[in-house]
């Protein structure tokens, strides 16, 4: 039996390990053989050159730049879609009248491609006919054209404002789901006691949502990382690289300048704060299973 | 304080009202981005100009709709996309079938530590892997094919696909799998007529969910295509903003026309959709 077991632990893992290891494995072990190269992207040949990518890495100023346009991003992300998905979920437990045709207004932008929802968001920030000028417009300010897109100042966190927007709904499932496993009984007993419902929300239902909260933050932040296609279409990392991030920087070094061993030695970066923010998402998720599993 | 009131049952309770109309203005606002791709998208490009984009409109005008749809470029970057979409569906499904009742019903030792090395595969960003691939794909001469995107795309949805068709078989009671083997049965029938026609639901998630990322998806085809007819829709999206520059209705059209099949496929598997995406989340 166990000889059998065996056998076919190896016919049905093989193809799948295979292709996982081939695809996946494989290259992230290669992006750190290539961050210490200097390969250009079409000769078979390269130099080795040591540490001097991560030497670069050190004087490069829009490295530096990437760094901190992907801690704000990060950041926001941390906020936004959390505060607004937590929000949207909470009025939504109750059993309001359309409940479910609300949840699927929320939660629709998830299945929008990125460069749909960039689209879309560009018609929005549009100078002189999009939405949000329109308002400001309808405000009592009729001159107003200001390019969101198109000024250091504000590009970025527009184009934050247009992700959270997509994530919204992704942050809004999740603590739906974990509002569904606090028992009603807690909650009427808490009414009974005397507790508001300010107090009810505050004192008992956020802190039993912390597993929710934890998966919401850490995916947040993970997705945050890898925020590129909405940044393509909307700026391209632009204006004067004000939303520059390290997703956006590693592409434009590796494919645009054709510096393919510093941009791996980018995506190593990238790589080490991915491993991070998920070794702490693992060990928070063991720790809140400790307490409430 | 509202608050009072909620806890005097007798009196009359604002809150449900409150949270409709909140709720109500919430998607107003939600809708609203999306409402104007859908207005623009019949309106001409003379009438958007003049700054009429937002209003309802009197008459709906179709061409948008007739460019986008008669353009045989687009034509093109569908059916690329869906020659990329469904075998890299059909493959990662399969892949993560096989893994999947492996760590389920056959685990040893180090299974866990595998399983969650596959696993953590879909929370690091793509751009980790992007130059090792290229490099492959370029000594394969593979570079402006489709295949390279199915290939990774592929490999990609393994960690998704084993996630939940791991959870999936995991809830299917050891003893039918028992029952089968002294029946004669061996490990690949167990799998494919007990197994498997107990886990349907999960097929079905891990199809929406593959389907909308795969079809969705900019980065790969960003880098592995380069000739316009080896494009798929998203970067047909981005390529036709040059061509309609200041067509904003055709764009409109063209992005609505684009999200069609990912819109059909959420509105009619939402509940596939929502499954997939809290137990991926959750469970990871």
């Amino acid at each position: 039996m166990e000889t059998q077991n065996r056998l076919w632990r190896v016919l049905l893992l093989a193809l799948p390990i295979l292709v996982f290891s081939v695809l996946v494995i494989w290259p992230l072990l290669s992006s750190f053989y290539y961050s210490f190269t200097n390969w250009n992207g079409f000769n078979r040949d390269y130099e080795f050159l040591g540490l001097r990518n991560f030497a670069k890495i050190w004087t490069d100023r829009l490295f530096f730049n990437a760094i901190v346009n992907t801690t704000i991003w990060m950041v926001a992300a941390l906020v936004l879609p959390t505060l607004t998905g937590l929000f949207l979920a909470l009025l939504l437990d109750r059993q309001v009248r359309g409940a479910r045709i609300f949840k699927t207004v929320f939660y629709l932008p998830i299945c929008l491609s990125a460069i749909v929802v960039g689209q879309i968001w560009i018609w929005i920030y549009q100078p002189d006919w999009g939405l949000l000028n329109t308002f400001v417009k309808l405000a009592g300010n009729p001159d107003f054209n200001y390019a969101w897109l198109a000024r250091p100042d504000s590009a970025l966190f527009a184009v934050i404002v247009a992700w959270s927007w997509q994530q919204t709904g992704l942050s809004m499932v999740i603590y739906l789901a974990g509002l569904t496993s606090i028992p009603s009984e807690m909650l009427e007993v808490c009414e009974i006691e005397g507790a508001t419902a300010w107090q009810r929300i505050w004192r008992v239902v956020i802190p039993l949502l912390t597993p929710s909260t934890v998966v919401v933050v850490a995916l947040s932040m993970i997705n945050s990382l890898k925020g590129f296609d909405i940044l393509y279409i909307m700026t391209g990392g632009g204006p004067f690289n004000s939303s520059d991030t390290l997703a956006m920087h590693m592409y434009n070094e590796s494919f645009k300048k054709y510096l393919m061993g510093y941009g791996s030695a980018i995506s190593v970066v990238l790589f080490l704060i991915a491993l991070t923010v998920i070794g702490v998402y693992f060990r928070q998720l063991r720790k809140v299973d400790e307490i409430y599993g | 304080m509202a608050d009072v009131a909620v806890s005097v049952p007798a009196r009359f309770n604002p809150w449900p009202a409150t949270v409709f109309v909140a709720l109500c203005i919430l998607a107003a606002l939600f809708l609203a981005p999306t409402a104007g791709v859908l207005l623009s998208s019949v309106k001409t490009t003379r009438a958007i100009a003049l700054g009429d984009l937002w209003s309802v409109p009197d008459r709906i005008y179709l061409e948008n709709y007739a460019e986008v749809l008669f353009n045989p470029a687009v034509h093109r970057y569908f059916l690329n996309t869906l020659l990329v979409t469904v075998p890299a569906t059909v493959a990662s499904i399969a892949l993560g079938v096989l893994a999947g009742h492996v760590f389920a019903k056959l685990p040893f030792r180090g299974s866990n530590i595998l399983f969650l090395i596959v696993v953590s595969g879909m929370f690091f960003p793509p751009q980790v892997i992007l130059v090792p691939l290229f490099r492959l794909f370029n000594g394969l001469g593979l570079i402006d094919t489709l295949w390279p995107i199915i290939l990774v795309h592929t490999a990609l949805g393994i960690p998704i696909c084993t996630l939940l068709m791991r959870n999936f078989f995991a809830a299917v009671p050891n003893a039918l799998r028992e029952a089968a083997l002294i029946e004669g049965a061996n490990e690949w029938q167990v799998l494919t007529r007990v197994s498997l026609p107990l886990s349907l639901p999960a097929l079905a998630v891990l199809a929406t969910l593959q389907f909308t990322w795969i079809w969705n998806d900019f980065l790969w085809p960003l880098i592995f295509t380069q000739s316009d007819d080896k494009r798929t829709i998203m970067i047909g999206i981005v390529n036709l903003r040059g061509q309609y520059t200041v067509a904003w209705g055709v764009q409109g059209a063209l992005s609505l026309v684009a999200s069609l099949p990912t819109l059909v496929i959420f509105l009619f598997f939402q509940r596939y959709f929502i499954k997939g995406m809290t137990m991926g989340a959750i469970k990871g």
